[in-house]
This record gives C-alpha cells, structure tokens and sequence, in this order.
C-alpha cells in the first residue's frame, strides 16, 4: 500500500481533544472583544486559484477554499454591502505549504478586522495586535519571541526604482531567506544595484530591539521609508508597555514574507522549536478593493497545526 | 529556552575534503576517534556541539526540518531541492561551475540540430531553467551518479554537470560546451530555530561564517 505525506491529516482522541480545547480558547478569547464568528462552507463555488484542490459537483468545477483569507473576502463582498467590523473563525483552513511535507489542511484560528475609514487603520492595528499578544499565554506557552515587521521597507523602495514586478518577488523571496548574495548576484547590471543592496543590508540586520531602526535610517530609502520607520516605532513603543510577561519582542525588518499580500505591519510569533511560526497576521489593504469593496483589512490567524506538531499541551 | 545539544549538519564527499581541515583547531573540530567510526553524531570540540555527516541531497532536509540547527551544503543541491530554510552566507569554497558539456568538439548548435536531444543530469530544474531560457527542447535523463557515462555509453547525447577542474570530463574524452551556473558552500540555517532562538543559533552561525571566509 502506497504511503503519502499527510496532507490531509486526521486528528485521533488526545490531539483532536487538544485541538478542540485551543479552539474554545481562542474563540472565547476573541468573541469576548466583539468579533463575530463566521463559519464558511469549505467548498467554494468559484476554485479561480489554480493551487486549489478542485472536484466536480455535478456538472459544476468546485475546490475547497483556498486560500482561505481570499475565499473568505470573496463571500464577504457578495453577503455584505458595509463590511462587518470584527470576524472570527475556527476550523480547518486550506493553504499552500511552504514545505513539501507540510499539510495542506489546517486548523486555525482566526479573525480579521474590517474598515471603511482608512484614519482608523492606526487603532485597528493595535487592537489586533493586543489581541495577539494574549495567544501566548491563553496556550500556556512560554518564551515565545513577537516579531513586527512591514513588507512595504521592501515594496517602496522596488516602486521607487521601478523594479520589474517578477524581479521584485525573487528579490524579496532571497531577501526572505537572509541570501544577500543570492541578492547581489538577482540584481546584476541592475542600475539600482548598490542602492537596494545597501538597504537589503540594513534590513537583514537581524531582528532586534528599537535599534533595527538605526540601521534603516542609513538605508539610502530612508527618507523614502519616513513614514513606515515612525509607524513601526510608534507601534514599538505602544506594544512594548502592554507586552505580556515572558513574551520577547523584536522587530524584524527582514520579514518580508508574503510581499504581494500585506500592506503594512506584520505580526509573527515564534516559539522555541517550532518550524514555523504559530500565529502570524497583519495588514492587507489591498485584497477587497480588488474584489470591488472599498474596505482597509487586517487581521492574523494561530496555528493550532504547528502548536500541534510542537507537541505543546496547553 | 531550549538548551539540548545543537547538531550541524556537514556534508560528505567533495566539499568535506575541503571543509574538516578548514575546521581543525577550531571549536568546530570533529573528533578523530569518532570520524573512524561509524558513530552517528560526532562530537565536536565545542561544548554542546555535535555534527552529522550527510549526502549533500539530503542534509537541506535534516535543516529545514529541525534535526540539525545549521548546515553546510553546496548551492546546487539548494537550487534542486524546494525546502524552506535560511541561507545565511556564500561560503565560497567548493566553487564548481554548472555546465553543458558534450562529446570533445561538439557544439551547442550541433546539439540544437538534433531531432529528440538527451540531456543526463542530476540537476533537473537548473537544467530546464536553462533550457527555457534558451528555448530549447530536450529530453531530461535524471541520473543520481557518474552522469558522465551517459553520453559515453549511448544513454544520452550530452550532459548537464558539475566541473571543478575538468579532469573527469577529459578522463572521457567529453568537454564543457556552454557554461551557465556556478556553485559554491552556503552556510543554511532552519528558520524556526534561528528565529526563535536568535541568540543562541546566530552567534554560532556568524562564528562558523567567520571562521569559513
């Protein structure tokens, strides 16, 4: 009998117990701060990402949906005309593994924070973020590190120097990996070579205090940058005096994961161990405007599968 | 924090000729009565510190799934292998350039003429980067070892190898047509541990870079 990589793992007795505990958690955590459940059918009726895994329903293509923040926005902007401020789900999620052997089924949980009114984007972001930094210690977890990031210290720069769209995401993707030479050797004959090697320098610094900051400002973007650099040490300080104890705060001007998608400040939780991190989340003002709503976006989701395969016991 | 032994994984064949003497000395250093056996983890001489010798196509693997902290492997092997894991620096030894090398006095036109090209390597997806880039269509014989037998025994028109010093392609009688890659040591790191554990993992990787440029 052939074996394959769980893809589609099944939950026995004890982990599924811990799973649906984590769950309960999590979601009385949020719904306690006003945000409103959702639970969305798993097949979506319009499989557009090739990614998807797809299957006919009659004589209709459907998949299950994937990805899942994407699926999500889609229903919103067909059920809703003003977008519902505070949303929150748990369950099984479909996303696209960032290693071979990962399953592409998941349990999360998650929740997103709606906006017409792009001045409230500021609070917005706080409140997400306090909601986040509670995660740690409702899952019983200790010596976990609170990385903020944003990927636009990378996309204004590339914008700027009007750098080839296909370029910019390998730049970013070697960036990702902390490759500056894979970087220098991307941006051969490029004529903003040196520039955007010297700014790749300052944001592979290494995640680190409020001192990250100083390295930007040598960055030849810093002006450029004025407004992110002020944003994320605005964030920095008003985080750092509500920071739960046991909790390490970084900042993290490498994180440059998901280029195309986040738009602004990006959350990641690590913990010791963990192959990947166990929540992450930020701002991505961009998804409902192109699927024809004028709504600000932000929000983060926890994995429970990663928790899971830490062997963690809340 | 976690303080279990950190692993490093080290690979075998030609980069480690180039390697364990560069180590010696160091707190990096194997033990030599460990290195004869075929013990598993080889102490090092740094406290907590041990190291795993692996095939160079399976060591981004033990890294990228936590078995080992850090690790050393050639940029080939990373371009074929669809792991996510960091890739802290160019270590620039073990530098090999990654070509197209046929039958002596072949050319690449020659090989664009003919009808159903064979190409043996062991590097599929450079191979078909290049081939795109090229626009040329051809018949990829994946091979794990002594590629350069291919077009030797009729199994494939030309290959796509690895060349150091050329002396396995003149031995048969084979030279290098196009070159379009090259390869050297990178210094890789599992991003869930370097993340979460930064002091600890990137203090020892910037002392292995230092010590390795």
């Amino acid at each position: 009998m052939p074996t394959h990589t769980p893809r589609f793992p099944d939950l026995l007795f004890g982990p599924a117990a811990l799973l649906r505990r984590w769950e309960d958690l999590l979601m009385a955590h949020l719904t306690g701060e006003g945000y409103q459940e959702l639970h969305p059918s798993l097949i979506m009726r319009d499989p557009a990402d090739p990614r998807a895994v797809r299957f006919f329903d009659g004589d209709h293509l459907v998949g299950l949906r994937w990805d899942f923040t994407e699926a999500l926005a889609r229903t919103l902007v067909r059920r809703f005309q003003e977008p519902p401020p505070r949303l929150c789900y748990a369950g099984p999620v479909f996303r696209t593994p960032s290693q071979p052997w990962d399953p592409v089924e998941r349990f999360e949980v998650g929740c997103e924070r709606l906006l017409e009114d792009p001045g409230a984007r500021g609070e917005a972001d706080h409140e997400l973020a306090r909601l986040f930094m509670a995660v740690p210690g409702l899952l019983g977890l200790e010596g976990c590190l609170l990385h903020l990031g944003d990927t636009a210290l990378l996309r204004r720069p590339l914008e700027a120097e009007r750098v080839d769209p296909a370029l910019g995401a390998e730049l970013a993707r070697v960036l990702d990996r902390k490759a500056l030479h894979r970087a220098a050797d991307l941006l051969e004959g490029h004529p903003a070579r040196e520039r955007l090697l010297a700014h790749a320098q300052a944001l592979l610094a290494g995640p680190d205090g409020i001192r990250s900051l100083d390295a930007l400002a040598l960055s030849p973007y810093a002006a450029l940058l004025e407004t992110e650099r002020a944003q994320l040490a605005s964030m920095h300080a008003r985080l750092s005096a509500v920071l739960p104890p046991g909790l390490t705060f970084r900042l993290d001007l490498s994180d440059l994961r998901g280029l195309g998608f986040y738009t602004g400040p990006t959350l990641r939780l690590w913990a010791p161990g963990a192959q990947r991190e166990l929540a992450a989340g930020g701002r991505y003002d961009d998804l409902y405007p192109k699927l024809g709503k004028p709504w600000y976006a932000a929000g983060f989701c926890v994995r429970l599968t990663t928790l899971l395969e830490l062997g963690a016991q809340a | 924090m976690n303080e279990k032994p950190l692993l490093i994984a080290l690979p075998k064949g030609r980069l480690e000729d180039e390697l364990l003497p560069r180590l010696r000395g160091t707190a990096f250093e194997l033990d030599a009565t460990a290195l004869k056996t075929r013990q598993l983890r080889i102490p090092m001489a740094g406290s907590g510190l041990s190291a795993i010798l692996l095939k160079g196509a399976d060591l981004p693997r033990y890294v990228a799934g936590g078995v080992a902290a850090l690790g050393i492997v050639g940029s080939d092997i990373l371009d074929e292998c669809p792991v996510d894991l960091l890739e802290l620096r160019d270590l620039g030894f073990g530098a090999c350039r990654l070509s197209l090398c046929g039958p002596a006095g072949t050319t690449l036109d020659d090989l664009r003429a003919l009808p159903h090209l064979r190409l043996a390597t062991k590097f599929q997806n450079a191979t078909e980067r290049w081939l795109r880039q090229e626009g040329i269509t051809a018949e990829l014989v994946p091979l794990q070892s002594s590629v350069e037998l291919a077009p030797v025994l009729g199994l494939a028109d030309a290959i796509v190898d690895l060349v150091q010093s050329g002396g396995t392609l003149r031995a048969h009688n084979l030279a290098e047509i196009v070159t379009f890659g090259k390869a050297t040591a990178r210094l890789v790191a599992c991003r869930g541990l370097y993340l979460s554990e930064p002091e600890r993992i990137g203090q020892l990787a910037g002392a292995l870079a230092q010590l390795l440029t």
